[in-house]
Formats: structure tokens, C-alpha cells, sequence
């Protein structure tokens, strides 16, 4: 895709400033009229995909739809244009759909689909021009029939087939003493071009997000999970040692893993404080967490910084309802194109919960000069007041600016252009977004690194599948870069072997294959 | 059938005494469970009702422990009301003379209200929980029961519940907002006291600060059972304040494996247990169930045990803002060790006294006036994190296991746990002195 950014700025301001980005709401026009519904079983989930099934470089988005059948939305964009959507008949349509992933699962270039459910889940392989085909049994994937709430893939050492994790919720049929009845996690290892028998991962705890995130650098991402503590007993966030040929393994407190417990609904990943770790959001009701490497590389060990940096998010900012909040989807990204990481939460109460807000504000925290984020949702535009759950911040007309779409619950879900200025009128920054590619079976090259240098500054980013609340996305990775108009990128790959620096310049989408230089599409 | 049959007798036998004996012939298994069931969710909506912190817990446990004893005091002439005895309650229903009742019937209608009202807040899994209990519950209670005997059951255990409602509705706890944490709060900024402990936004103010205004149930008022004022201020080092906090820090370094599991077992923690007077209810349950106790004694020890610990976190409360002193984290920190981390997470309020600490002593003393002094058990109560079950040779040794735990998980100094037992003891003597037999 050739992207020409017409848009005359003005000389991008980059001082300490945080420059707000305008966003537009172009729901009603957009062609999108999904919604998550459904009662007791679908009060968590309602996920959103976000990748390209027909080869056009945009985003195509899949969302789960509860009790209504799910839906596949083509992106019909015009570059830098409104944001068009159209449903087109995919072979995916399931009910009972609470989230799905997108990942090229047999290497065939074409995106599959991993579709978590209240009920089996199933996997969809990608046939090219957004259709799809059940592929359970061709690969050996057993969907049982439990309450998918969470998923995240990685590619084990040696392994020519993902290796992935779901996460389940309540047993169903609990429905006078529900609590203390997690069921099983599931570990899928590769068994030739397929999957083993699943492998349990108990304890389990109801998790809501799953996360493989090499959180130590050390060549091997763990398996964060969040869980929600309205439904174990005796539980905790949990991190797994996921090594290639060995059983999982939690991390102990000798290792420096401290128990956590909090409503966990969603995890967001990036190396917000530049110190080349991941650090990690975790959504919550009234008391999110943002957690930091505290003790270095040897010590899984995590500090909560987020009341200290303002990336809080516990109770609305607008709208006047004091209650606390309920965030469910989380997501780094960075909005205003000015190389620092901004945070949106998607956020709404769980059903009608009177001591939690009912009107509560999506947010979206900018990234401050600091180190510290500024709540900007309301003035951005995008603090919608509706029951959210998943969302994707996404570049969906291709002009290198990130826009929003969000899945709520029982209503419509919503989306929002990044107009690519500010509130008053300012320039955002620059921008590039790569797309990786590697031979083999991990095509995608899931679990690389992306480093961007600028001078001194490097900013780093994990090549992650999962996370955020019952969706995620998989196509090409952005980047602000300020005032710059070119930096230089590189690429740790999943082995652990680092690519060339190779100087990329702004405004444009580079293809970044192993071994080659980087190509402009 | 057995039990129509025993109904149908029943029934005949109340139209011609006119007393409780056919009531007390229905008290059966049906009745116990329906009681236990509503009694086991209640507990577990304590845990997943975000605003049951343990004094939220403690006012409804004794609503529910007081109804359940009416709704069967007002049907058997041994049993004496409480209407008169508890502040507020000058009245209960009667029921109607000559008609025929089901013990089961009347205390499912009874706490079927209650807990739909005490927990309407809870989450949808709670309401989802609590629907299907009344359905279930409902057929059960009724089964096998004469169509007439079920409908007066029924409306009599409603309009008992109704009563129970309104007088609760006065007591000043009845609305919790934002969680029980004020949305503005001043700290007093003199030293030693209170500062946020928490990370949180919603703790930036204490807990529940009026709760100690509430009206009590049994004893007089919150501060009917005065204690002594805490040690005074000081960050001298030779001064007391400062040994009672160095016996924390120092405590903490040096902990046991018995000790850390002391601490774990009594955590108790809000929004992950049944909190401190649900655990104590948990016991009494496995009282009743060991020594076969028949529901007339299971209901009484209930209102009275609610009745206690209610009082306990009223009078506590009271304390607690009157004296509104600095917790063991914020004077450690700043005094003797800025990296200090307690076991235990600190409780979100003021210190002085240890509620755990009062609480426990009014419920052991409870326990203790009806099952005697050297009642020994092994609390079967959930244990949280795979901590160990504990064994006790009495409810005393439970309770001063209960009130250590907390200077072992550092949240509270000894003071706050020696003079919070006396308090509560203080308190419970006047639940002690209600009159349930005529």
C-alpha cells in the first residue's frame, strides 16, 4: 500500500506539551452496527479483532456479538479517508462469541482466527478474501465447552506450530454457588501440524486476560494472567514459566512473584518508563494497576506506579458520576504520534452495579513528557458513556494515526477517526508502522522486539498475540516518532538474534523482512 | 409424605392449644435447611458484595440473626421476642391465632426478602445466585406441605421480613455510598494521626467515618463501652509510642512460620472472605452442626452473636474516629524504616482499637456464654491461600489468636488489640443479657 499523507501541518510542536488529538465519531456512518448482548453468561467478553483478511493493508475487524451472531466487517476505508465498513458473509459467524484473536496458525500467510466462546471454541483458518473454514479437527483442537474468556499464542522453542493459551471463566451450571468454580485454563502445544490434548493449567482463576510477554528479556515470554477475584478462592495473578519441553510452572514468591488480587479484566503491555522491559496495565474495578520491573532482570518482581503516574483510571473523569470505575479493555499506543506510549481503557459497569459508575468514561491517558499520563478522553472526544468491553486503538484508514473502535455491551459499538490534529488545530507528530515477516511457522514473527532509535532515545516494542479484554490485533506496528522524520529500526527476532539497523523514513508503511532490508508498501 | 402428615397433625394440634407445640413439631430438616442455605449465601455475597467491608457485614449478619429468631420465637411460647430488648424494635408481628404455620415456609419467606433487599447491590452473579435460591428454595420448603399452611407461612414471613426492613432502615447504616469511603475527606494534619495508606483513589478517605454514630442494637450507644486513650504521640525514641511501634517493626522481621500463618488464617480481608463476623458466623454454624444443636438454639445464638459483633464494630468504630491514630505502616516509614512493608495489607482507617480485635472477643464471648469456656474445635471456616486449618481450645483462645494476628501482620499495635478485647467484651455482655426464653 502506497500511503500518501496529503495533510498540510503546521510545524509539529514537540516541546513538553502534550498535544491532545482530535477524534471524530463516525459510528453512525461507518457502516458498523454490531453489539455484544446477552445476560449472565456475556457480562465479561465482547472482544474485537483487528487485522487484514483481504490483503489491502487495512484492518479488517471481526467482532464478537454474545447472543447475536458475530460479524465480519470489511474495511472499506479510503486511505486518510471516513472510516467505511461493510458486514460480508465469512464463514465465521458464530453465536455465543465472546472474543477472538487473529494469527497465522499454519504459516500459509493467510490470518486465522482463534474464537473464544461460552460454549466450544473454534478455530477458523483463514481461506484469503476474509472467508473462513472450522479447522477444529484438522488440527486437532479440542474447543471444549466452557466460558472462553482469554487467549494468548507464542511460538516455543524449536516449534513449527503456535503453542496457545485460553483462558476460561465460571463453571455455568454453578448457578447458586458459582464461586470458587473456575474452570480450567488450557495449555495447546504443537502435535505435529496441530495440537496436543490440552494441558491444564491449575490452578486456574478465572482469568480475563492472558498475556505471553518476555518480561525479563531473557528469550522465553511467560504467561502473565489476570484473574478475577470476584470468582476465585484463593487465588492471585498468575505468571507461568512456558519452556519449551517442560510442563508449565508457576513463579514462586522465592522468584520474587508477589500475590495480587484484584478484579483483573484486561492486560496492556509496553515499555512505558524506557528502561527495555515491558511494564504492564492491568484493568480492574476501582483499583487498575500499572506494574513496573522493580527488581531487574533476575527477580519477577513488579511495583504499582500507577497512582504515583497517573495512569489510574480508577473513577471517572467526567461526566459527574463519582463512583468507581470498571475498566475492562486496556491498550498502549501512541495517539498523538510524539513517541511516548498513551493508555486507552475501555470502561463500563459490569451490568447495573449501583456502587460502581454507571456513566463511566472510557479514558485515554497521554503520555507525558514526565513519565506521568494526562487524562484527555472527554477532551479527545472519545468518552463514551456506553457499557464498553473490547476495543483496538488502530490505524483503520491507513493515514498513520490511530483511530478507536469499541464493542458495548448490549448497545452498538462505537468508532472514532483520528482526525490527525489537535483539539486546537496543533500538528501531531510523525509516524511509521512496520509489519514483520520471518520464514517459517512463525510468520509474523510473534515475540520480536522493535527497536526505533532517534538519537539517544530508543523506544522498544514487544511483538505480543493477546491481552487487552477478548481481542487483539496483528498487522503492522506503529510508531510516533515527534518531530522526526526518519529513525532507524531494527529488529530482535524471536530467536534472540538482532537485525541491522536500517534508517526508515516517516509516513509510510515498511515491510521489515528478516535478513532484508526494509521495503516500502 | 412423612412431613404432610406431620404437618396435617401439626396443624389440628395448634387449632386446639392455640400455642407453639405444633409449631415445634415441624421444626425438621427442611427447616434447618433452607436456614443454612440462605445463611451460606449470605456469607458468600459478604465476599462478593463490594461494599460488605466488615462493619457493613456485621449490621447485616444480626438483621438476618434476629429475623430468623422471630420468625420462630413468634410461634413457640417458650421463646421470648426480642421487640423491647434491641433499640428501634418495639414491635414484631404476631401471628394469627389458630392457623397453622411451617417453620421452613416462614424462614424462607423471611430471609428470601432480607437478602434480596441487605444484598441488592451485589453483582449480577449475586442476583443471578440469589433468583435461582428462590426458586429453588421456595419449592423446597414447600413440598409436602398443605396448600393453606404454606400461603399463611408465606405472608407471615413476609410481613416479618417487612418489619425487620423497616426498622433497619433507621439505624443510619442502611445507605452505603461510594464503597463507605467519603468523597472528600479532611485528615487531621497534627501528627500521629490518620493518613491514607492505600494506593487506591477511592482510600484516600477512611472507611465509614460516621459509623460509630449508628444506632446500636443492644448496648446503649457506640461509646457505651469507653477505652483508654491510645499511647501518646511520640517519634522519640525513648518514648513509649515509639517501643509500642518497634515491638511491630521488630515482630515483623522476626516472624515464625506459626506466626505468618496466624496471620494469613485471621486476615479475613474485605472483597476476599467472609470478613471477620462472617468467619465467626462460620464457626458458630460448625458449632451448631457438632453438638446437634436443634434450630430453636441455632437461631438464638445467631441474633445474638449478629447482635454482638454489630455492637462491637459500632463501638470500635466510634473509638476509631474519636481517636482517629496513625497506623503502624505511616510511623514505621517515616520513623524507623522507609522500607517497611507490613505482612498484612493495612486496612484503609484510623487504628486505635483493633476491630478484628474487638469484634472477636464480643462473638468468642457470645459463644462462650452458651457453649461454655473450654469448647475446643478446629476452625473448619474457608482458610484463605491454603493456610492450614487452626485448632482452639476454646472460643477465648480463638479470639486472642484472632486479635494477635494483626500486630503479627503489622497493621496494629498492641494497645489497639489489648484494650479492642476488653472493649469487646464490654460489648457483648449486653448482647449477652438479651432474654430469649420466657
Amino acid at each position: 500500500m502506497r500511503l500518501i499523507l496529503l495533510a498540510v501541518l503546521a510545524g509539529p510542536a514537540f516541546a513538553d506539551d502534550v498535544v491532545i488529538p482530535k477524534f471524530i465519531d463516525e459510528t453512525e456512518t461507518s457502516g458498523i452496527t454490531s453489539a455484544y448482548k446477552g445476560d449472565w453468561e456475556f457480562m465479561t467478553g465482547g472482544g474485537v479483532a483487528a487485522f487484514d483478511c483481504n490483503g489491502d493493508g487495512k484492518p479488517d475487524l471481526f467482532m464478537a456479538g454474545g447472543t447475536d451472531k458475530s460479524t465480519l466487517y470489511r474495511n472499506d476505508s479510503a486511505t486518510g479517508g471516513g472510516l467505511k465498513f461493510t458486514a460480508v458473509p465469512s464463514g465465521a459467524e458464530l453465536d455465543r462469541v465472546t472474543g477472538a484473536y487473529p494469527l497465522d496458525i499454519d504459516a500459509d500467510g493467510i490470518l486465522d482466527l482463534v474464537i473464544l466462546r461460552s460454549g466450544e471454541d473454534v478455530i477458523m483458518q483463514g481461506e484469503g478474501q476474509c472467508k473462513f473454514h472450522r479447522a477444529n479437527e484438522a488440527w486437532g483442537f479440542d474447543g471444549r465447552d466452557l466460558w472462553s474468556t482469554s487467549f494468548s499464542a507464542t511460538w516455543e522453542k524449536g516449534q513449527d506450530w503456535p503453542t496457545l493459551a485460553i483462558g476460561t471463566y465460571i463453571d455455568r451450571t454453578q448457578d447458586a454457588f458459582p464461586w470458587g468454580t473456575c474452570t480450567e485454563n488450557a495449555l495447546y502445544r504443537p502435535k505435529g501440524k496441530g495440537f496436543d490434548t490440552p494441558l491444564a493449567l491449575n490452578p486456574s482463576y478465572c482469568s480475563l486476560s492472558m498475556l505471553f510477554s518476555d518480561w525479563n528479556r531473557s528469550g522465553t515470554p511467560s504467561l502473565r494472567v489476570s484473574n478475577d477475584r470476584e470468582y476465585y478462592k484463593g487465588g492471585t495473578e498468575q505468571m507461568w514459566h512456558v519452556e519449551a519441553g517442560k510442563p508449565p510452572a508457576l513463579y514462586t514468591a522465592a522468584e520474587g512473584w508477589k500475590p495480587l488480587k484484584i478484579w483483573g479484566m484486561g492486560i496492556a503491555s509496553a515499555d512505558v518508563n524506557g528502561d527495555g522491559y515491558p511494564d504492564y496495565f492491568m484493568t480492574s474495578m476501582a483499583d487498575s494497576k500499572l506494574q513496573v520491573l522493580a527488581g531487574g532482570a533476575d527477580k519477577a518482581a513488579f511495583k504499582d506506579v500507577a497512582f504515583a503516574d497517573h495512569g489510574i483510571a480508577q473513577r471517572p473523569y467526567a461526566g459527574g458520576d463519582l463512583r468507581p470505575s470498571t475498566g475492562w479493555h486496556a491498550e498502549f499506543q501512541d495517539v498523538n504520534n510524539d513517541g511516548r506510549q498513551d493508555l486507552f481503557v475501555a470502561k463500563g459497569n459490569v451490568s447495573a452495579m449501583p456502587d460502581f459508575a454507571a456513566m463511566d468514561p472510557n479514558n485515554l491517558m497521554l503520555g507525558q513528557a514526565d513519565g506521568t499520563f494526562m487524562e484527555a478522553g472527554d477532551k479527545a472526544g472519545v468518552a463514551s458513556f456506553r457499557q464498553s468491553r473490547g476495543a483496538s486503538v488502530v490505524d483503520l484508514n491507513g493515514d498513520g494515526q490511530m483511530d478507536i473502535v469499541v464493542v458495548n455491551r448490549n448497545v452498538g459499538a462505537q468508532v472514532w477517526r483520528n482526525s490527525g490534529a489537535g483539539i486546537g488545530g496543533e500538528s501531531l507528530g510523525h509516524w511509521l508502522q512496520l509489519a514483520l515477516h520471518e520464514d517459517g511457522s512463525n510468520r509474523d514473527a510473534i515475540g520480536s522486539w522493535i527497536e526505533l532509535r532517534q538519537g539517544e532515545k530508543l523506544q522498544r516494542r514487544e511483538i505480543t498475540s493477546g491481552g487487552g479484554h477478548a481481542g487483539g490485533q496483528l498487522g503492522w506496528w506503529h510508531f510516533g516518532l515527534g518531530a522526526d522524520i526518519a529513525a532507524e529500526v531494527r529488529v530482535v527476532w524471536p530467536d534472540g538474534m538482532a537485525g541491522d539497523w536500517a534508517k526508515v523514513d516517516a509516513e509510510g508503511f515498511d515491510d521489515l523482512t528478516r535478513g532484508k532490508v526494509p521495503v516500502k508498501r | 409424605m412423612q412431613r404432610r402428615k406431620f404437618l396435617t397433625t401439626g396443624v389440628a394440634l395448634a387449632v386446639l392449644a392455640g400455642t407453639g407445640s405444633a409449631f415445634a413439631a415441624t421444626l425438621d430438616q427442611v427447616a434447618e435447611k433452607v436456614l443454612g442455605t440462605w445463611l451460606q449465601l449470605a456469607l458468600e455475597l459478604v465476599r462478593h458484595t463490594p461494599t460488605y467491608t466488615p462493619p457493613v457485614a456485621s449490621r447485616t449478619l444480626a438483621y438476618l440473626g434476629v429475623a430468623a429468631f422471630e420468625a420462630l420465637a413468634s410461634g413457640d411460647t417458650t421463646l421470648r421476642s426480642l421487640a423491647g430488648q434491641l433499640h428501634g424494635l418495639k414491635t414484631v408481628p404476631d401471628r394469627a391465632p389458630g392457623q397453622g404455620y411451617d417453620a421452613a415456609v416462614i424462614l424462607n419467606a423471611v430471609m428470601d426478602p432480607l437478602i434480596h433487599d441487605l444484598f441488592s447491590n451485589t453483582g449480577p452473579t449475586g442476583q443471578h445466585a440469589i433468583e435461582t435460591l428462590t426458586r429453588r428454595l421456595a419449592s423446597q420448603a414447600a413440598a409436602d406441605v398443605a396448600a393453606d399452611v404454606v400461603a399463611a407461612s408465606r405472608s407471615y414471613g413476609y410481613t416479618l421480613a417487612k418489619a425487620v426492613l423497616e426498622w433497619s432502615r433507621t439505624d443510619g447504616g442502611a445507605s452505603i455510598d461510594n464503597l463507605g469511603f467519603p468523597v472528600s475527606y479532611t485528615s487531621n494534619p497534627a501528627p500521629g494521626h490518620w493518613v491514607p495508606t492505600s494506593k487506591i483513589v477511592l482510600q484516600q478517605a477512611p472507611l465509614l467515618p460516621l459509623w460509630g454514630k449508628n444506632r446500636a442494637f443492644a448496648m446503649p450507644s457506640g461509646d457505651s463501652c469507653t477505652l483508654p486513650p491510645p499511647t501518646a504521640y511520640s517519634e522519640d525514641k525513648g518514648s513509649d509510642f515509639y517501643v509500642q511501634a518497634m515491638e511491630v517493626y521488630t515482630t515483623s522481621q522476626n516472624l515464625t512460620d506459626e506466626q505468618r500463618s496466624v496471620a494469613r488464617f485471621w486476615s479475613d480481608d474485605a472483597m476476599l472472605s467472609y470478613t471477620p463476623p462472617g468467619h465467626w458466623i462460620a464457626i458458630l454454624g460448625q458449632v451448631v452442626a457438632e453438638k446437634g444443636l436443634d434450630l430453636t438454639a441455632h437461631v438464638e445464638a445467631l441474633a445474638r452473636m449478629g447482635v454482638a459483633m454489630a455492637d462491637a464494630f459500632i463501638g470500635c468504630w466510634a473509638a476509631k474516629y474519636q481517636y482517629d491514630l496513625i497506623r503502624p505502616i505511616t510511623y514505621i516509614k517515616k520513623v524507623i524504616d522507609p522500607k517497611w512493608e507490613p505482612m498484612l495489607n493495612t486496612p484503609p482507617f484510623p487504628e486505635y482499637p483493633s476491630g478484628h480485635s474487638t469484634q472477636s472477643a464480643a462473638a468468642a464471648s457470645v459463644l462462650t456464654s452458651l457453649y461454655g469456656a473450654d469448647y475446643g474445635f478446629t476452625d473448619q471456616s474457608p482458610a484463605p491461600d491454603g493456610v492450614p486449618q487452626r485448632t482452639f481450645t476454646s472460643f477465648q483462645a480463638a479470639a486472642d489468636e484472632a486479635a494477635i494476628s494483626r500486630l503479627y501482620g503489622g497493621i496494629h499495635f498492641r494497645p489497639a488489640i489489648e484494650n479492642g478485647q476488653a472493649q469487646g467484651r464490654c460489648i457483648a455482655a449486653y448482647a449477652i443479657a438479651l432474654k430469649t426464653r420466657v
